[in-house]
């Protein structure tokens, strides 16, 4: 009974979140200046009879009011109706854009939590040289611009070594420069949130008490003190959604990916709104969704939250 | 007989390298093809480019870089020679009535739509329609066909064109992406029409096979292709079998893509990079001034300080183009000198060398305005305010580094004049509002229209979709007026060389600065590769082949 109770909050509070997000942003673009047949006509000519049929169009005369609830019921629905600047269905364009991002954002996120875990188990309370070394190349990596990581790659491994292709066929060796580009600066992040928890639990009385039974130090830290060094990286999962899609825009662009990154930057640039309204609406609720995993992430990560 | 073959085909090679000589004479789109070979039927081309269109629809086309995408898969009645002519395409010929209020079109008969449609009276029909029909394209409708009136079918092989006044633009339209030939079961059927895609089809020499979009559209080979116009540079169907143009957005990136072999062609080389290209024996360069208008400053007259020609004519002097144009573009950027392009027929090059840089005599004539007085930083004053004029610029439409380039500008009528160019590039609705609050002493823009008068038109009519000096004159309305009903070439021509001495000369309106340009990169493998007539855009896949 309080599992179904639970999933019910869950649901209604995974909507409010969605209605708010939807309503700030219709907000924020109806504040932006500039109004929307402005941004339907673009650099085009513009005319009085230019302005009335694109008015007419799109139903513009309608008080604001009515406009955004007539788009929430429609939201609702899953009409998520139609781009002002590519004239197809949004969910059209959507369905096409969604599964490459996914590709890449998943592929990114595995990347980049492996290379932390690798290297934060390798070198935490370990090796100073190698501490510092690994610590060094971290921070330069995260304060590094996505675009530049994307093209030093490209120059390395494409123009120069022809290993991978710049863009092209969706198969695997395509995927590759573009997944480490957007993995790199998770790393370093990651790394060193671990590498922290790692040697602040290496400190605490539990680990004398593990080494004292003759456990090998490798298994210290993996089973003992990873589990510690996890829950801080863990709440840095909702923040790791929000860099994959941020940073998207950028690797896609550079490499020429199909993916929602264009699409939102083309949307913003264009005032697009249903289109800007569409993404929002979809990374809220990935964000939902992300936060209620990690919640019961802690659970399985730390037994002391299972019993409260 | 080993040997006469060689010496044949080396023949064969020189006749082609001085028949591309000659031909560049008259028209420098063809480079030479000598690398290349013969042309050769087979084979498959990936073509990095700059732009994915917003749409695959040619009635919908806005986007001067998409432009070579177009006449792939769709074509138009008539098409652009050099000289500022029309040739026949889908039409055979056409003739004007006297009073310049018809044009009757005779139509090809052999023509079919990839869909298998028959191209005919009818169809030219259903795209007019289709172009005035409510909510489909209301900029052509308010601007390319104003003056059109009805559209009659003679007979399957004729349409009269009747206009309400004389306007001959209406060629140009007929020319134009605009006017392309939709088959009519796409315009009925369409799921998206105004986006296009593999079901909106036309007439080209390519069929649009698949569009992925934010990578790449790939076009095939149409074989029963067989109606290209005179000035394609062959008849029958493409070369290649198959064109993928592959989007790649940063100018860094499609150059890479194109050392290392990625793809055979780019276009858009950024001037960085130019040299590089040039100086590669695998790779060629290829360069064309696009058609239109200038890259230019238009001049705010509706309020201080450039309500007074004397401030209009001290800015323009203040402005050291060559020197800007070097530092920006690395000697890359041909300069302006008028308002209208230097291909187009309508260019006046009495201008050239005209109006240019004279620091003295810029700041003679500000003395002479009243902004005589200095402030702290140098800047010219007059009553207690500086002299202050504000270019605002709308990021998402800002290219060539344009925003470089009005810093440079910016730092020259500074040093030159005491004049404070302010400079802020912002988004776009920001941008339209400084616009519709008059809020601007300075717009730039380029127009890349085939006809100059077009661009004219919008940008300096007192009623002009474009017009930002907020001159209006009628006198000015009257020349532009006369020059879209004049048929006769070498009337029309006198007409808008006066429209220039005004807008130049007299009302110092206008600062040209660069008459913007296509590149193109490609592998020496390829031959035929060439920029359309006129437009001066690159031209479609149709003439381009793979040397084995």
């Amino acid at each position: 009974m309080t599992v179904v109770r639970a999933v019910a909050r869950r649901l209604a509070t995974a909507a409010v979140v969605l209605w708010a997000a939807a309503t700030a942003a219709y907000l924020a673009l109806l504040l932006a200046p500039g109004d929307t047949v402005d941004s339907i006509i673009g650099d085009g000519p513009d005319t009085p009879q230019i302005r009335a049929q694109v008015i007419a169009e799109w139903g513009l005369d309608r008080p604001d009011v009515v406009q955004y609830l007539d788009y929430l019921a429609r939201a609702a629905r899953g009409d998520l109706g139609r781009s002002y600047l590519l004239q197809r269905p949004v969910s059209d364009l959507i369905g096409e854009h969604l599964p490459a991002t996914v590709t890449l954002a998943a592929a990114a996120a595995v990347t980049g939590v492996v290379l932390a875990l690798a290297v934060a188990l390798l070198t935490a309370g370990r090796r100073p040289l190698l501490r510092r070394a690994a610590s060094t190349t971290e921070l330069v990596l995260v304060s590094t611009p996505g675009f530049l990581i994307g093209i030093v790659l490209l120059n390395v491994f494409s123009f120069r070594l022809g290993w991978f292709p710049v863009s092209g066929g969706q198969d695997f060796s395509a995927l590759v420069l573009p997944a480490l580009t957007l993995a790199l600066p998770v790393a370093g992040v990651l790394t060193q949130v671990l590498r922290d928890g790692l040697e602040r639990a290496l400190d605490e009385p539990f680990v004398v008490t593990a080494r004292s039974r003759g456990i090998r130090e490798r298994a210290v830290l993996a089973r003992h003190a990873l589990r510690h060094a996890l829950l801080p990286a863990i709440t840095l999962v909702g923040w790791l959604s929000g860099i994959l899609l941020g940073g998207a825009v950028i690797t896609e662009q550079v490499f020429g990916r199909p993916g929602l990154g264009q699409v939102t930057l083309q949307a913003v640039t264009a005032k697009d709104m249903p289109v800007v309204l569409a993404v929002v609406l979809l990374s809220a609720a990935v964000y939902v969704a992300v936060s209620t995993l990690a919640d019961l992430a802690y659970l399985l990560v730390d037994p002391r939250l299972r019993r409260s | 007989m080993r040997r006469t073959l060689r010496t044949t085909r080396r023949l064969l090679l020189a006749g082609i390298a001085a028949f591309a000589v000659t031909a560049c004479t008259a028209a420098p789109p063809v480079p030479t093809a000598a690398d290349a070979g013969t042309p050769v039927s087979g084979g498959k081309l990936t073509w990095a480019v700059e732009t994915e269109p917003i749409t695959f629809n040619p009635h919908q086309y806005a986007q001067a870089k998409a432009r070579l995408l177009v006449w792939n898969s769709f074509e138009a009645l008539l098409t652009h020679d050099d000289e500022g002519g029309f040739l026949p395409w889908l039409a055979t010929g056409y003739e004007a009535a006297a009073d310049g209020l018809s044009y009757t079109v005779k139509l090809r008969t052999d023509v079919t739509f990839h869909d298998g449609e028959k191209f005919d009276a009818a169809a030219v029909k259903a795209n007019f329609d289709q172009l005035l029909a409510p909510n489909y394209a209301p900029a052509v409708a308010a601007v390319q066909l104003k003056n059109l009136k009805s559209v009659e079918v003679v007979d399957p092989a004729t349409v009269r064109i009747n206009l309400t006044a004389p306007d001959v633009l209406i060629l140009d339209f007929l020319a134009s992406p605009q006017g392309a030939q939709i088959s009519p079961k796409s315009l009925r059927q369409a799921a998206n029409l105004k986006a296009g895609g593999v079901d909106v089809v036309g007439t080209g020499p390519f069929t649009l096979s698949a569009y992925s979009p934010g990578q790449q559209v790939v076009y095939k080979k149409n074989p029963a292709y067989r109606w290209a116009p005179a000035n394609a540079g062959h008849t029958g169907p493409a070369y290649l079998d198959e064109v993928v143009y592959r989007f790649l957005k940063e100018p860094s990136v499609r150059v890479g893509a194109l050392t290392s072999g990625q793809v055979q062609l780019i276009e858009g080389v950024p001037a960085t990079d130019q040299e590089l290209i040039d100086t590669s024996p695998q790779l060629a360069l290829h360069k064309q001034l696009n058609s239109g208008s200038a890259y230019s400053y238009f001049l705010n007259v509706s309020h201080a300080p450039f309500d007074d020609p004397k401030v209009r004519q001290a800015f323009r002097h203040a402005i050291d183009v060559d020197a800007v144009l070097r530092a920006v573009y690395r000697g890359t950027a041909t300069r302006a000198w008028s308002i209208v392009g230097p291909t187009s027929p309508l260019y006046d090059k009495g201008f050239e060398g005209r109006h240019g840089f004279d620091a003295a005599k810029a700041n003679q004539l500000l003395d002479e305005a009243g902004w005589a007085t200095r402030d702290g930083e140098g800047f010219r004053t007059k009553d207690g305010k500086r002299l202050t004029v504000r270019l605002v610029q709308s990021a998402p439409f800002v290219r060539d580094r344009r925003d470089v380039l009005a810093q440079a500008v910016q730092a020259t009528v500074k040093a030159g004049a005491g004049i404070d160019l302010n400079v802020s590039v912002v988004d776009q609705g920001t941008a339209l509002k400084a616009l519709e609050d008059n809020q601007y002493e300075v717009f730039d823009n380029s127009r890349a229209d085939t006809d100059a008068g077009a661009a004219l038109n919008l940008l300096l009519a007192s009623t002009g979709a474009i017009n930002r000096t907020g001159y209006r004159d009628p006198a000015l309305d009257a020349l532009l007026a006369k020059g879209q009903a004049t048929g006769d070439q070498a009337a029309r021509v006198q007409v808008y060389h006066d429209i220039q001495r005004v807008v130049l000369t007299d009302q110092a309106l206008v600062v040209p600065l660069y008459a913007p340009a296509d590149q193109i990169a490609a592998s020496r493998g390829l031959g035929g590769v060439r920029f359309e007539p006129t437009a001066g855009v690159p031209a479609g896949a149709y003439n381009i082949w793979i040397a084995k």
